[in-house]
């Protein structure tokens, strides 16, 4: 997707700076952790990583099912 | 490197975990000990901790409990497939320093598309919006570095073509290495589209064989963990 075709949201995140996108990622990321947002990653079969014994949609750290907000540059 | 990189070149809003590329050297491996002891990071998943697995290729993945990052996961690689020694990545870094001399060395942009054609789905938009990004911040100032690696990494048919028109000597030039380019040149926007997902795909199986030893030995240390648990 070019950046002309991009959401408004994602343009304005791209006009910022680094620094500017940083901090602004760490507010997202403390609202993300005070809604009980889950630190465990997201199941992933395509990744080397993946073990199915041990990953699931459940959560060690937060709220499991929570849904990640504003994450659509990712 | 990983998400937190991408957050600061514009390709993710946040990241749940921290990816630490390191140089391998035994005076390094006991400052990591160091900080993750700080945090009373735990190891949570194949494979051990131990500096050999990491320089096969292997990552290691940690879990804090404490130092102001409860839960906070920590992956340490020290070696990324394809990509350069940790001292060519190092000379190629990117260093952005706060206001308050605070310093965030990043893996380089050219370096972090590199390490994101990975097997993962999830990892491609991110090169897309990698490149992209990039391209916004400084396609007004063209050098034939930043061109090529436009041409060479950009994953939008609109904007290769667009490249293209751009700069076609360089795109002529460049389709040696990366042969869909020369359907960029002729504007062959579906074709290009094809070949993209065929050049992505085809990275994919590199990934994976890359990947097919290594996975087999984790099976074996969790089949080993589990046994002795």
């Amino acid at each position: 997707m070019t950046f002309e075709e991009m959401p408004d949201e994602w343009q304005e995140w791209l006009e910022l700076t680094p620094l500017e996108r940083f901090r602004q990622s760490e507010q997202i990321f403390a609202q993300y952790l005070a809604m009980g947002g889950s630190l465990e990653p997201d199941p992933d079969p395509t990744s080397p990583f993946y073990d199915p014994e041990t990953s699931s949609t459940g959560a060690a750290y937060g709220r499991p099912g929570l849904r990640v907000l504003r994450r659509g540059a990712v | 490197m990983g998400g937190q990189a991408c957050v600061f070149y514009g390709a993710a809003q946040f990241s749940k975990d921290v990816d630490l590329a390191l140089l391998a050297s035994e005076e390094n491996f006991s400052r990591l000990r160091a900080a993750l002891g700080e945090l009373n990071a735990r190891r949570i998943a194949v494979p051990p901790f131990e500096p050999a697995l990491l320089e096969r290729g292997h990552a290691a993945h940690f879990r804090c409990q404490g130092g102001g990052a409860d839960g906070l996961r920590v992956d340490v690689m020290t070696r990324l497939r394809d990509l350069p020694d940790f001292a060519v990545l190092w000379a190629r870094r990117a260093t952005i320093r706060d206001e308050d001399g605070e310093t965030f060395e990043l893996l380089s942009v050219e370096d972090l598309v590199l390490a994101k054609k990975t097997q993962r789905e999830k990892d491609w938009p991110v090169i897309d919006a990698l490149v992209e990004g990039h391209y916004r911040a400084l396609g007004g100032a063209s050098t034939p570095e930043r061109i090529a690696f436009w041409l060479g990494e950009s994953r939008t048919p609109e904007r290769l073509i667009g490249l293209a028109e751009r700069f076609p000597n360089e795109a002529r030039a460049q389709s040696i290495r990366r042969p869909l380019l020369r359907l960029a040149v002729a504007g062959e926007s579906e074709a290009l589209r094809v070949a993209l997902d065929a050049e992505a795909r085809a990275e994919q199986a590199k990934d994976r064989a890359y990947w097919s030893p290594l996975k087999a030995e984790l099976e074996a240390f969790r089949r080993a963990e589990r046994a002795g648990s």
